[in-house]
């Protein structure tokens, strides 16, 4: 049987899971590169696993949700920009919508 | 060629063709933008040490790949449930078979002594391989099916999805297909071209004779039925080629009623040809000179095959009248009928 730590680890995990999209979503307002994003995410608090952030970008290319463009600037080397798209932003909008009836029913549960 | 290049070449090993190429770009980019950070960090040039710890840290390339992979599954959970209930079925008249061919093999030699364990461990293995056949079959179709259906295409399949008794249809509704009745379609179709050309054998008749422990085996169809097998598994294709496109199109159509009629018109052809070949059965008395049987013997097991086989043709003929019939009152209903 798994112990106390495990389960909570395991389950914060999927609580988290559940927010990538959204948080991504939000900082791609303005265009930014793989690494920066990781970066922009950790800066605010949400430590994203590489593994998990590159092959969600992708999904949410393929979704039509995010834009994507690889690009040279400078003598740097070549980098895929990444920025949400028109219907990301209105994906977006209705998510935030969700999030918040979900934080305020859940905060209402729980305290 | 550096470290990080080693690197993304063992992931790109691990990738999909289609997207390998992309991904490494990637991959090589980002690690090194890390790698620069970390330059930037510490102060230190970079230097092969630096490059494993961070590569360390990435992880291994198999376990980098399979992130860029979606959940890999033969068949996934959205299949799963037609394909335990086709499993059901399938086990229970191979279950059936099994018992009924076990018990008609021991009645033969009795049930006891040694010929008696032989005949049960024989019929056991040829159940058991029977049974490992048609499982394997049954995981490749729904592995094709998972693969060529898209979700949108499987709601209909969904076993426990709630339903609304509003949602009822208030008349007939003539284009719908049957789902289940189109999956078990290809299904047997295709165990039926894999038996027809990869185990023409199968057709065949055990023989054992009371005062010999041995079994024989005469096939019992000639070159003359074989020669139909490329015709017959024309048909086989285009009835499985029929119900995918059904499966896809989710409704009956003009044109699918159209080929549903000249397959069934077409396999009606086949049986009635084969009906009309007077040396089907593929032995003739000298089949059994070498067997412990006598003349007499050999003419009635004879007899009773040229009655039999006939007999089983004109049972599938009027099976495939009935269907050619149904099919051909079903396109009129449906374009010509008066409503």
């Amino acid at each position: 049987m798994e112990n106390s730590n495990e389960l909570v680890q395991n389950m914060t995990l999927e609580l988290r899971r559940g927010v990538i999209v959204l948080s991504v979503l939000s900082q791609l307002s303005k265009e930014q590169y793989g690494y920066s994003l990781l970066k922009s995410l950790s800066d605010q608090g949400l430590e994203v696993d590489q593994g998990t952030l590159y092959p969600l970008l992708r999904r949410l290319e393929s979704q039509g949700l995010v834009a994507s463009d690889w690009r040279i600037e400078g003598e740097a080397r070549p980098r895929r920009y990444y920025v949400i798209s028109q219907q990301g932003r209105e994906v977006l909008a209705q998510l935030k919508t969700e999030w918040s009836a979900i934080v305020k029913t859940t905060n209402k549960m729980l305290f | 060629m550096n470290l990080i290049d080693r690197y993304v070449r063992e992931v790109g090993k691990h990738l999909p063709a289609k997207s390998r190429e992309d991904i490494e770009k990637e991959l090589k980019s980002t690690l090194e933008d890390m790698l620069e950070d970390r330059i930037e960090q510490s102060g230190r040039p970079r230097d092969e040490a630096m490059e494993i710890e961070l590569l360390k840290e990435y992880g291994a390339p198999e376990k980098v790949a399979e992130t860029y992979y979606p959940n890999q599954y033969l068949i996934g959970p959205r299949m799963f449930p037609m394909f335990k209930m086709i499993l059901k079925i399938v086990g229970i008249v191979l279950s059936v078979m099994a018992i009924v061919g076990i018990m008609v093999g021991l009645g033969r030699v009795g049930f006891a002594g040694r010929e008696f364990a032989q005949v049960l461990m024989q019929k056991v293995f040829d159940y058991a391989g029977a049974a490992i056949t048609a499982f394997g079959n049954i995981v490749l179709v729904f592995a094709i099916l998972e693969r060529t259906i898209s979700d949108s295409e499987i709601k209909g399949l969904k076993l426990n999805e709630e339903w609304d008794p509003a949602k009822l249809p208030d008349e007939e509704q003539p284009d719908t297909i049957k789902r289940g009745d189109l999956i078990a379609g290809v299904i047997f179709g295709f165990a039926g071209l894999v038996l027809l050309n990869f185990y023409p054998e199968i057709f065949g008749m055990p023989l054992n004779f009371n005062d010999d422990t041995n079994w024989y085996f005469i096939p019992v169809l000639s070159e003359a039925f074989f020669r139909f097998v490329p015709w017959i598994n024309v048909v086989f294709l285009a009835q499985i080629g029929l119900d995918l496109y059904l499966i896809r199109q989710n409704a009956w159509s003009t044109v699918s009623r159209v080929a549903k009629i000249l397959i069934e018109a077409a396999g009606l052809a086949i049986t009635i040809m084969l009906l009309r070949i007077p040396n089907i059965i593929g032995f003739s008395p000298e089949s059994f000179n070498n067997l412990p049987i006598q003349a007499d013997d050999a003419s009635r097991v004879m007899e009773i095959l040229n009655y039999i086989f006939p007999f089983i043709l004109v049972i599938v003929l009027i099976v495939q009248g009935i269907e050619l019939a149904k099919a051909v009152y079903r396109f009129w209903k449906v374009n010509y009928k008066v409503k």
